[in-house]
């Protein structure tokens, strides 16, 4: 059976799940350990006063106070004007979100924990409270951090000349777009167990992470421990999605409490907290004025983004990467010559804000493509012809946009024809004229993009973060009995990495993948890496481990060249054995040769071994281009507001597929994702800064009941720059959707002159929106 | 989160249940199916001292035919009532209910009496039950009474029971053959709390007819045997003089003051009624 | 501590545990089988989805204690049952599990309707699964999936003779004889923890200014017989106006005129005592003031700002007054966070009603119908029954007066 790149290989590390013999951080049993609950703010903005810890539990209760030595949680930027926050991994002096943990309680099991949190009184001053991005930035907003004089962490400038191109414009739309605050929601939380190995010497910590390599980093920073000193493992992680990818204050207060305490310490994040305390994603808000001429072709562009990133900028991603990505992502994959745009990372008493699959994409695209089917309608021209009109074609590849982003390769226009062709939009359009029997509308839409993928030094060094990805290392070590261990310091939390990686493995070398064990993330065997995050793990991880593995290969060779008589250029590794001619020799022969009987090998034998760490970078580190067009028809109720998915297609280039199996996982699951941004999730706020949504039964999932079933075709054009041609692709499905529903949407509610504008476009956004365009809004209408 | 401690007693008898219930130094709750009250234990929202465990009770798990009415034991679960373990008096209105209800695995533990007594506005047997024109058996230590089910819920959350009292069973009426029913929930999502769910029935044949608006902020509106909404004579279609603008006015009574609110109430209400009438 | 005994894969075991254990907690930490996930805690996620008494129940709301003599099997122990093998092959196959946390929870969901729906389609399987989240796959391979292994079973003519549980009742329950008399001994309250100094005042500091935004707001006007002047002055009695507000109970009144004391209130299942402070700014020309109130619910983590602004106005050439009344309250924490904050919002109108009826009585010489100044115990907490009937009733009455034609 085929297992190379390629390869629809059935995932090696199912069986344990489906048996529930997954181990994930509360699945491990350490003698001796106590539980942890945090005392959190009730409130969003307050002057913390006393606290009172009862008697009895005196010595199981901690506060900032305790953490002696222990500095907040700092993430910077290098962009210029970037006012940096101060966190606290407990809060001092005052609260800034509901959430932010106060006090640290011990007990022997959760519930007591708990018991001993709610015994802990603490007085507060409330403070008025910044809820809403657009007001914090309004002069004389209530203050986040005090010391800044306003509430924006960064703001930047786009500020090409367009008012020539906008002179020619034949049409000028103006829209304002809002997309919802959203929880990232894995089903398991975030979870931490901390304790100190005496015996190494070493801090040891499991936590439910993506970037191992980077908690333990920011670890140290935070607890003046070095990092040699630093264990960090991610055992099962039950999904991440960005919402891993953290330092958190949990994990800094957890480690601090295992070197006091001398005890396992273990805090299970739980549902209130992942919805009330924890890092929320997406929440901007788009002011856009797009200029075109007859035929639809963009010809200036002219924005204001801001962005809700919460009260602290969160390591390492930092508070003001989202609003930095949407002025350099927003003219999305098309070619127009003038562009001017304007962001800002705003302050807000509301949890910071963390990058979630797709990171500002998903915005951006609900932003751009919403606009071009607002030309279309005012040009009454079908919305991908104005695509088509704008998109970056074959010939122009590699193609850099007007915002310096180097496109590697692909055929955009081929997919969105692709798309439309897949939909069947005439049978659609013909069935839309003619009405449902159950007075539905129906309506299509459709939404492209391009998804910069691993990318890699040189963005990032811009961005000037507390993370900046270089070399990706692997390594790879030959058993003596001729298996294949990898070693790779990202990790696999669903994305299949324990097979894919398998698989390229044996592309090189030939071993059968179950052979081949993958070790992922464990700082204490892996090798360093920024972890896994933006669509990075099968172009560098990938190339990393194919890359060791050919050196590997070298050294087999080396050794089978003695035991073939042959030179080492002549012999060719496959199936498990090297050649030379038609004489071979089985690759656990030479392992058992180089380990157990090494009086066989010649005297002057390479003394290298059969383990090598190689590092890999792309040819370019400005990144991969995916790119997929979606099309989505709806059915909708004007009546009730509620919407149906009747039919989803994308059409999706992510350059060579190593598992076309996986890649289409991750395009469903991410497409569901971006199906609950459309429709369904939102974490709403009160005036006060209190979140109104505190379980699964207030922020909605998308459930299998409401989903469709999803339709993918696959191009595959190769990435010039990038071992097998590979494209990172692991976001993409999260990034289309919302725009695509709602252009679907809004081409529904079009024979009522109705328009919606922001996510998620829930029954109720609907029927404002059918309301406002009958002039019938009104009295005491609420979301 | 774990739950505040509480201490659990499994009740013989209604008799042992209602005393512990009576009991004034201790708050104590029923825990039916507890499909309902797990939740805001968990997140200690309700934090009793005592649960009363009354799903070991015999008489609670009762299913009969009494005439021409059905009775069920309070602790019947949804999918018992879902797989057809009890007779149909109702031309299949109840089982195809409790089909909607939440889900499988929280019909299997969840129970028709605990969810009533639960008075939750957006929950289906609330609505439900008034509709069919069910009557709640109530019990206490000593004594046994009976009200109608719209009469026992008297607001949100809060079941008319006396200190000692339990919801022991529901008495529904049986319909006639050609009797109809509507029944319209409008979820955002499968099986979560309702934005609008209307609930009417028909039974000209023992002059009959009811219609339930719920999913409110407040306790379900329960209307009966009003001319001006449900047309006055066997012969015509049910619900076919059916008046819009009164049951608009009525959510507005309500204080239902949002016209979108009362749009979505009143496209369920309508629904039912088609659906009744089809 | 309770013991219970129930099976478990099979296999009996007995344990001693707080009976506020979940039956997720039981299974993960006493008997160490893990695979049973927790996702939520409330019911939703699924993921703590097993089999009890063979049929899929959540055991997160299931409490461990209510299970005694019951069945109970988890995924660890579906490892010899073949429906569950055709699972693990075609959840392989279809690729219909990413991260594996969801994964326990719906084979165990995905077991049941192979087994309850032979001829499912695919509409029928999304509506069957929608009690079980994930996160990862968008579905696509789980249903596959598990069509794929009902199409099997229909081709291959294969039935494991499924019938409906034809017991009565909750699965997990009536395997078990009483056991009241033990719980009965002890009231709960000794092992709770409780505060071990009384508190003086919830919000310290500069009182109003430091509470937070009210939020909501209701308008009411009564006109009472009497002066305007002989309604000032009872207006000046702060402990009277707290009476008057249901579940208040007055513990101190300080030199600065500022009271301290608790308000008790009980919302179905749920019970607060709100540990405050108020006071009563008055304007003596303007014959306005305004009463400023903050609470907390140590219990719940939940904190509640209300104030009451009054106006007096001479009425009937000055034999009578009207008190304009305007009540603003906000709530934050737990109770606060909750998309069905109009339930929230239809109680607390309910109070602030319940408060200017009883405001009402005060100014006209009678007693408040409930809020006893000295309640003090579990007894007299505000009992929302009491208190709506005054309210609900009225609507009742207008929709039957109006069903009756009497409208």
């Amino acid at each position: 059976m085929e297992q190379g790149v390629g390869a629809r290989l059935l995932r090696k590390e199912d069986d344990r799940y489906l048996r529930g013999r997954g181990q994930y951080v509360a699945d491990i049993k350490l003698p001796g350990t106590r539980e942890v609950a945090f005392l959190r703010s009730p409130l969003a903005h307050a002057r913390i006063g006393d606290i009172d810890i009862p008697e009895d539990f005196a010595n199981r209760v901690f506060t900032a106070r305790d953490l002696k030595g222990v500095t907040p949680i700092r993430a910077v930027s290098a962009l210029p004007g970037f006012k940096p926050s101060d966190q606290p991994p407990l809060a001092e002096g005052k609260v800034r979100q509901v959430g932010e943990p106060i006090a640290m309680c011990l007990g022997d099991t959760r519930a007591e924990a708990e018991d001993v949190a709610a015994a802990v009184m603490v007085d507060f001053e409330e403070l008025p409270a910044v809820h809403d991005m657009l007001q914090a930035r309004r002069p004389g907003a209530a203050l986040v951090h005090e010391e800044w004089g306003d509430n924006v962490f960064l703001e930047t400038f786009v500020d090409d000349d367009i008012d020539a191109a906008a002179a020619k414009a034949a049409v000028k739309v103006t829209r304002e777009y809002r997309t919802a605050r959203q929880c990232m929601a894995p089903i398991e939380g975030r979870a931490v167990l901390a304790y100190w190995d005496s015996r190494m010497e070493v801090l040891t910590v499991y936590t439910s992470t993506q970037m191992p390599h980077i908690v333990r980093t920011g670890l140290s920073e935070c607890l003046g421990l070095s990092e040699e000193n630093i264990r960090v493992i991610p055992p099962d992680v039950g999904g991440g999605f960005g919402y891993k990818g953290i330092l958190l204050a949990e994990e800094v207060c957890l480690c601090w409490l295992a070197m006091q305490t001398g005890h396992p310490v273990r805090w299970i994040e739980d549902r209130r907290e992942h919805l009330t305390a924890s890092a929320n994603c997406r929440e901007h808000h788009y002011r856009i004025t797009a200029y075109a001429d007859s035929n639809g072709k963009l010809l200036a562009l002219d924005a204001e983004a801001t962005v809700d990133s919460g009260a602290y900028s969160a390591y390492p991603f930092s508070a003001c990467l989202e609003a930095a990505q949407v002025a350099s992502i927003l003219p999305g994959p098309y070619d127009f010559e003038a562009y001017r745009c304007r962001t800002y990372s705003v302050a807000t008493n509301k949890c910071p804000i963390l990058p979630f699959r797709g990171v500002a994409r998903t915005g951006v695209c609900f932003a751009m493509e919403l606009t071009l089917d607002a030309i279309a309608r005012e040009l009454g021209i079908e919305p991908a012809e104005v695509r088509l009109a704008n998109l970056v074609k074959p010939g122009q590849m590699p193609f850099d946009n007007i915002t310096k982003k180097h496109f590697d390769s692909g055929d955009y226009p081929e997919a969105l024809r692709r798309a439309v062709a897949a939909v069947d939009i005439p049978a659609w359009r013909k069935r839309q004229a003619e009405g449902e029997k159950d007075g539905r509308l129906i309506g299509i839409g459709m939404s492209i993009f391009c998804e910069q993928g691993a990318h890699g030094t040189s963005v990032y060094a811009g961005w000037g973060i507390p993370m900046v990805p270089g070399h990706e290392q692997a390594g790879v070590r030959m058993t003596p009995d001729g298996g294949l261990e990898i070693r790779v310091g990202v990790h696999s939390h669903g994305q299949s990495m324990e097979t894919t990686l398998a698989q390229v493995a044996h592309e090189v070398l030939g071993i059968d993948t179950a052979r081949i064990k993958i070790v992922h993330g464990d700082t204490g065997l892996t090798p360093y890496s920024t972890g896994t995050w933006g669509s990075r793990s099968m172009v560098m991880a990938g190339g990393g481990v194919a890359t060791a593995c050919e050196q590997l290969g070298d050294r087999i060779k080396a050794i089978a060249a003695h035991l073939l008589q042959a030179k080492p250029e002549d012999l060719r590794i496959a199936g498990g054995q090297v050649f030379s001619g038609d004489s071979s020799i089985a690759l656990n022969d030479i392992a058992r040769l180089w380990y157990r009987k090494p009086q066989d090998l010649p005297p002057d034998v390479d003394t290298s071994g059969l383990e090598v760490t190689a590092g890999y970078k792309p040819k370019r580190d400005s990144g991969t281009f995916s790119y997929a067009a979606h099309a989505a028809v709806i059915a909708l109720d004007p009546e009730l507001g509620d919407t149906e998915i009747l039919d989803y297609v994308i059409v999706e280039d992510g350059g060579v597929l190593v598992n076309p199996m996986v890649v289409d996982g991750q395009v469903h699951g991410g497409t569901v994702q971006g199906i609950g941004t459309a429709l369904y999730e939102e974490m709403p706020f009160d005036e006060s800064g209190q979140p109104l949504a505190s379980t699964l039964a207030d922020y909605i999932l998308p459930g299998a009941a409401e989903m469709p079933d999803i339709r993918i075709e696959h191009m595959e054009t190769p990435s010039p720059y990038t071992r097998f041609g590979v494209k990172g692709i692991g976001e993409s499905g999260a990034i289309g959707p919302p725009a695509a529903i709602a252009n679907a949407i809004n081409d529904a509610l079009r024979p009522l002159g109705a328009e919606v504008t922001d996510t998620p476009m829930t029954p109720r956004r609907v029927l404002e929106a059918i309301a406002k365009a009958k002039g019938t809004e009104g009295e005491g209408g609420q979301a | 989160m774990k739950p505040a401690p509480f201490e659990y007693a499994r009740a013989g008898s209604i008799k042992e249940a209602s005393e512990l219930l009576a009991r004034d130094d201790i708050t104590a709750r029923i825990l039916a199916g507890g499909q309902s009250l797990g939740p805001m234990l968990n997140l200690r929202l309700a934090q009793p001292d005592l649960l009363v465990d009354i799903t070991g009770i015999p008489d609670l798990v009762a299913a009969e035919r009494d005439g021409d009415s059905l009775y069920l034991g309070a602790c019947v679960s949804h999918a018992n009532v879902e797989d057809g373990r009890i007779p149909d008096v109702t031309n299949g209105a109840l089982a195809e209910v409790a089909r909607g209800i939440a889900y499988r695995a929280v019909r299997n533990r969840g129970t028709i009496g605990g969810s009533l007594a639960h008075c939750d506005p957006a929950a289906d047997w609330p609505c439900v039950l008034p509709a069919l024109g069910a009557r709640a058996v109530v019990q206490g230590a000593n004594d046994k009474r009976e009200v109608a089910v719209e009469e026992l819920m008297q607001a949100p959350f809060e079941p008319g029971l006396e200190p000692g009292e339990i919801l022991a069973g529901l008495r529904i009426p049986a319909m006639s053959p050609d009797a109809r029913w509507g029944y319209y929930k409008y979820c955002r999502k499968t099986g979560e709390f309702a934005e609008a769910i209307a609930a009417v029935a028909w039974d000209p044949a023992r002059g009959f007819a009811r219609i339930v608006i719920g999913a409110l902020d407040t306790l379900p509106i329960v209307l009966g045997d009003n001319e001006r909404l449900f047309g006055d004579t066997p012969e015509r279609k049910p619900f076919d003089t059916y008046r819009p603008e009164e049951a608009d006015r009525m959510l507005t009574d309500a204080g239902v003051r949002d016209p979108l609110k009362r749009q979505v109430h009143m496209v369920a209400l309508r629904r039912a009624l088609e659906f009744a009438s089809a | 501590m309770k013991k219970i005994s129930l099976t478990v894969n099979g296999q009996s075991v007995t344990a001693d545990i707080p009976a506020r254990t979940q039956l997720a907690d039981f299974l993960r930490d006493n008997q160490l089988l893990t695979g049973t996930h927790i996702g939520c805690e409330h019911g939703i996620c699924g993921a703590c989805t097993v089999m009890i008494d063979g049929a899929p129940a959540r055991s997160c709301i299931t409490y461990a204690v209510a299970c005694e003599g019951a069945e109970v099997t988890t995924v660890e122990g579906l490892d010899d049952d073949p429906i569950a093998e055709e699972l693990r092959r075609a959840f392989q196959e279809q690729h219909g599990l990413q991260c594996g946390y969801c994964t326990p929870g719906m084979m165990v969901t995905a077991r049941d309707i192979v087994r309850r729906f032979p001829d499912a389609d695919e509409t029928r399987i999304r509506h069957e699964l929608s009690g079980n989240l994930c996160r990862c796959t968008g579905y696509v391979g789980i249903v596959r999936a598990i069509r794929q292994v009902i199409e099997a079973r229909r081709r291959n003519g294969a039935s494991d003779g499924f019938t409906a549980r034809s017991e009565l009742g909750p699965v997990g329950s009536g395997h078990a004889a009483a056991n009241a008399a033990e719980a009965v001994a002890k009231p709960a309250e000794a092992v709770k923890p409780v505060a071990t100094k009384a508190r003086k005042s919830a919000a310290s500091g500069d009182k109003a200014a430091s509470g937070p935004r009210p939020l909501n707001e209701m308008q009411r006007s009564l006109r009472i017989s009497g002066p305007r002047e002989q309604v000032w002055e009872q207006f000046e009695d702060i402990a009277a106006l707290a009476r008057c507000m249901p579940g208040a109970h007055v513990s101190e009144i300080d030199e600065a005129g500022r009271m301290i004391g608790v308000m008790r209130v009980k919302f179905g299942p749920i019970s607060a005592a709100f540990d405050g402070e108020a006071d009563n700014e008055r304007v003596e020309d303007a014959y306005r003031g305004k009463l400023f109130g903050t609470g907390r619910d140590q219990r719940t983590g939940t904190r509640v700002t209300a104030e009451v602004d009054y106006a007096l106005h001479e009425a009937d050439g000055g034999g009578a007054t009207d008190v304009a009344i305007s009540v603003r309250y906000g709530l934050s924490g737990a109770l606060a966070q909750f998309a069905r904050g109009g339930l929230v919002e239809d109680f607390a109108d309910r109070l602030a009603q319940q408060f200017a009826g009883n405001l009402e009585r005060m100014l006209s010489g009678e007693q408040p119908a409930t809020g006893d100044g000295d309640a003090g115990n579990a007894g007299n907490d505000v009992n929302a029954v009491s208190l709506v009937l005054g309210v609900l009733g009225a609507r009742l009455r207008r929709f039957f007066n109006r069903l009756l034609g009497r409208g």
